[in-house]
């Protein structure tokens, strides 16, 4: 035993602290389930379910906080493993990639489910709201187990549990036709998606031969290329990947608007995660890996946004802004896999650091733009853009909230928007200097990047323009009221957060390098490197606001003891005539649409103008996805006809359907 | 000192070569023209006056003068007029900076929406389209500077022992950014053949029709923050000009003066021989520029030297 005692004791310290974690972690999860029972026990107690609720799930997450700040600064991983059914093990662990996706979900979900104090104010609808809570708990779980989830097993069962407890909280008005449609077509998405990571596990699985993740390294590398594709169609349906985006602007829509923050903000980012997870365990470096993400990232950024310009259902415009910046975000892994596959350590760090710091970014404000729809939506009852307007004057509180988030989003300095895009285009400019197919990709990724910059920025001032600023276009609009303070106080921490990731953002850079350690080929660039860059950035947009404040000021001296008066807007673009003739979302955005034809289909309906004396005149365009049109006319209705032939097996025989089984069985015993 | 000195000199004088445009349209007009120093007597007569708000509006519309004005002066912070070391600079900042010009181009959209008028509609929806279009073409020369220079910097590209201009080792490769520079001015800065800033009917108006309903000191803001943001596009073409062997402080600036305002003469004379473009053309224009420089950046690639 030449062991110290004071070495011994430090190990024994040491091993407690870090069992500590994974039992905190537990601990946070039984809490948040203690909540989810609460709600569903006391719902007939309204305003007590809602108050306990949220201040349980508050606990819950903050101690499900402090659970991961020891893996964030890089502890020993920790690993819980429990066995199911006998055959089974259920094995959960934190390693920093883990805990980094962890951060959102548990600081983004309190936040939406404070939001529900008063969003969700139907007494006479209690026990739905309960029953609601009760599968949010179970979406909040699911979330945190799939980031932690440390095998096969444990991951499918976990990835169900949080795509079926998301599909019950989509589907709260279920009264309504359309929202059923909506959830169908999400269930249909997830399960399939679903089916794709079943079978990308099963095929690595009869390569190893085991359920631990740490054994997909072994698997011959041209089997992995097939074993990724397939997780990455899987992961890319949960995410929102362009071309299988489609149920995201009809689920969010007809979801509730706390729900649908916690959706596009956190939730589809397990999809990322996964994607980036199966690159880390697969352990591959070549280069195809990251072509294949990269391309499918800019298509997604570019489509993405353009099809949010396009639409003029503010919250399905939302819906396509998530698959916009879900591009962003895979641009940014692939950069950094690229980089990884040449050598390139500092392309490769930056890609996947800002790849990760988007995720926890896009997590921050797009939960916000959600909650702020979300209450325009209820306080006005109008959904499209071109009959809102002047919201800014009747809630000041949730239209600052909400133009510090459309700031934040178009990526632009000092908001966090453009810290994360900082870091992707910063990894980008390092791969220029590579030869052959990488510079042309990398190229792309920053063309790509700056086009989708632009978009978004030309995307939100419309939101923006056309809903919170100039007059309400209709009656609806006109007399929209200030929410209440739950409401408005989530939204308010979610801006300010926006600001201050911008103007502070070394911890945050540092925690999503923190992270890249989970990517075992990955060896990051040196802490001194990325501490002047974020330093850096840090004084550039500290200066941009100086320099802001300062002018503010000057113009204070400069409006000294000056004349001011009020008038209406300048006669001559808007005199007597109605505020509808103000300019439209439509409009504002239709050059851009159509010069991304024939990737946009715009559909024009116009009556035309006939005889002398016309009579009314109708004109409508409407922007529609190319992936919906071919999914549905080249994929569904051949399906749909190909079953119908097939109609005659099912004749209601109870009989023949017992021989069905028994030929099935045979078959089965026969030759497999 | 110099450092200051230069950057103070730039702010100062940014008003005075609109100035020169004007006399040159004036000259090829056949007239007088108004003084060199008329934008100085706007300026002054504007900052005199009070202001008319708009009953529609809200914060956000006197937040865009002052967006657009800080936007402008911080990105000739990092600008090294004439050689000159700049006042900041490091490695990234032209992405940074770029994204402070969106930043400010995003608050005078929004400025323009909150007034409630449709022609400030009409004026955003271009702006935001065409300047989206520049974007692209500025981030290729972007990408064509690392492959030169392996830098991401204004400072590093303009100074040092080897900066990027039309003298150094692809010198060719810089005529097509040059050209290219040149276009996105125009479509940057509201001239002719994109927008004609001296045009009354507003339906035809880009920038100018954003700021209808400001008035005042808020005007004033707004058009000297046009005028730095013009300043930094004619710079950075005379900068890829400069002959880079005269060492001497002042014959520097002098010849810098010298190419610059050669630019604004261009400008005048690109005004005065040309129509501006009906609006469907424009993105043409701006996507040449793109071709152009995209152009450049292929022919770094090692497969084609």
């Amino acid at each position: 035993m030449g062991c110290p005692i004071d070495t011994t004791l430090t190990i024994v310290l040491y091993d407690l602290i870090r069992r500590g974690m994974m039992d905190t972690f537990l601990l946070s999860l039984t809490v948040l389930l203690a909540g989810g029972l609460f709600a569903l026990l006391t719902c007939k107690l309204f305003s007590l379910m809602k108050a306990g609720y949220i201040t349980i799930t508050a606990v819950g997450c903050m101690i499900g906080l402090y659970a991961i700040i020891g893996p964030l600064q890089g502890t020993e991983v920790t690993t819980y493993s429990i066995s199911w059914l006998q055959i089974f093990t259920l094995s959960f662990s934190i390693d920093p990639l883990s805990a980094f996706f962890l951060i959102p979900i548990f600081a983004i979900c309190p936040l939406a489910v404070l939001y529900s104090f008063h969003y969700m104010d139907k007494a006479e609808q209690r026990l739905r709201i309960g029953v609601n809570f009760f599968f949010l708990t179970f979406l909040i779980i699911g979330m945190a187990l799939v980031a932690t989830a440390d095998n096969i097993i444990s991951f499918a069962l976990v990835w169900e549990i949080m795509s079926l407890s998301s599909f019950l909280l989509v589907i709260y008005d279920y009264h309504e036709k359309e929202t059923r449609k909506a959830d169908y077509i999400y269930f249909i998405f997830a399960q399939a998606g679903a089916m794709f990571i079943f079978a990308s596990i099963a095929l690595a699985y009869s390569y190893t031969g085991s359920y631990s993740f740490s054994t997909f390294a072994v698997i011959p590398a041209n089997i992995k290329v097939i074993v990724f594709f397939l997780a990455l169609v899987g992961f890319g349906s949960k995410a929102g990947m362009f071309p299988l985006q489609m149920w995201l602007p009809h689920a969010h829509p007809a979801a509730p608007s706390n729900i649908s923050a916690m959706m596009s903000g956190v939730m589809i980012k397990m999809g990322i995660y996964g994607i980036i997870r199966f690159y880390a365990i697969l352990n591959a470096t070549e280069l195809v890996f990251g072509e294949m993400v990269l391309t499918f990232g800019m298509v997604s950024g570019i489509l993405g946004v353009v099809y949010a310009l396009g639409k003029n259902d503010l919250k399905k415009l939302l819906a396509y802004s998530s698959v916009e910046n879900i591009g962003i975000i895979l641009i940014g892994a692939g950069i950094g896999m690229i980089g990884l596959s040449s050598g390139n350590m500092a392309m490769a760090s930056f890609g996947f650091a800002g790849s990760l710091l988007h995720v926890l970014n896009h997590s921050i404000f797009k939960s916000l733009l959600f909650l702020g729809a979300g209450i325009v939506l209820k306080k006005t009852g109008v959904r499209q853009i071109d009959q809102l307007g002047g919201i800014l004057k009747r809630m000041p509180k949730t239209g600052s909230a909400f133009l510090t988030g459309s700031i934040s989003i178009s990526g632009l300095p000092p908001f966090n928007g453009f810290v994360s895009e900082f870091l992707i285009y910063y990894g980008a400019f390092q791969g220029l200097l590579l030869d052959g197919s990488p510079f042309i990709f990398t190229m792309l990724a920053i063309l790509s990047l700056s086009i989708i910059g632009g978009l978004a920025a030309t995307c939100f001032t419309k939101v923006v323009g056309i809903v919170f600023l100039g007059e309400p276009r209709t009656a609806k609009a006109a007399d929209a009221q200030e929410a209440g303070i739950t409401i408005t106080i989530p939204m308010t921490i979610m801006a300010v957060s926006c600001l201050v990731i911008g103007i502070f953002p070394t911890p945050f850079v540092q925690t999503a390098f923190m992270a890249l350690k989970s990517i075992k080929p990955l060896v990051p660039v040196g802490s001194e490197e990325v501490a002047v860059l974020t330093g850096n950035l840090a004084i550039a947009a500290r200066i941009f606001l100086a320099v802001f404040l300062f002018s503010m000021l000057l113009r204070k001296v400069l409006y000294l003891r000056k004349e001011i008066t009020h008038n209406p807007t300048w006669g001559c673009g808007f005199t007597q005539g109605t505020t509808r003739i103000q300019y439209t979302g439509t409009s504002y955005a239709m050059s851009v649409v159509d010069f991304f034809r024939p990737f946009v289909r715009v559909k024009t309906r116009y009556s035309g103008i006939k005889r002398i004396f016309p009579r009314q005149t109708t004109y409508n365009t409407s922007v529609e996805d190319i992936s919906e049109i071919a999914l549905v006319d080249h994929l569904a209705i051949p399906f749909l006809y190909f079953m119908r032939k097939l109609r005659w097996i099912q004749h209601g025989h109870i009989q023949l359907y017992i021989g069905y089984i028994i030929v099935a069985i045979v078959a089965l015993l026969l030759f497999v | 000192m110099e450092t200051y000195i230069s950057f103070a000199l730039a702010v100062l004088a940014a008003p005075l070569f609109p100035g020169i445009i004007l006399k040159v349209k004036a000259f090829f007009a056949g007239k007088n023209g108004p003084p060199l120093l008329i934008k100085y007597y706007t300026l002054i007569k504007l900052l005199r006056k009070g202001s008319v708000y708009s009953t529609s509006t809200t914060f956000v519309f006197k937040l865009g003068p002052i967006v657009s004005f800080a936007a402008a002066l911080t990105v000739l912070l990092f600008f090294p007029f004439a050689g000159q070391a700049p006042l900041l600079s490091f490695h990234g900042d032209v992405i940074v900076l770029f994204y402070i010009m969106g930043i400010g181009r995003f608050f005078t959209v929004i400025a323009a929406l909150d007034t409630a008028s449709p022609f400030e509609g009409m004026g955003a929806a271009r702006e935001v389209f065409f300047s989206t279009l520049a974007e692209v073409t500025i981030f290729t020369v972007l990408i064509l500077f690392y492959r030169m220079s392996g830098s991401l910097s204004l400072a590093t590209y303009f100074t040092g022992e080897n900066p990027i201009t039309l003298m150094g080792q692809s010198g060719a490769l810089i005529l097509l950014v040059i050209i290219a520079m040149f276009m996105v001015l125009l479509a940057e800065n509201s001239r002719v053949p994109v927008d004609d800033p001296a045009t009354h009917l507003e339906l035809t108006m880009i920038h100018e029709v954003m700021i209808l309903d400001h008035s005042g000191p808020d005007l004033a803001l707004i058009e000297i923050g046009a005028f730095l943001k013009l300043i930094f596009y004619a710079a950075f073409i005379t900068q890829l000009i400069f002959p880079f062997d005269v060492l001497n402080g002042i014959t520097r600036g002098l010849i810098f003066l010298g190419i610059l305002s050669l630019i604004y003469v261009f400008i005048g004379i690109t005004e005065s021989i040309m129509a501006r473009f009906r609006m469907d053309l424009v993105p043409k224009f701006i996507l040449t520029s793109f071709a152009l420089v995209f152009f450049a950046a292929i022919l770094t690639m090692g497969v084609f030297q």
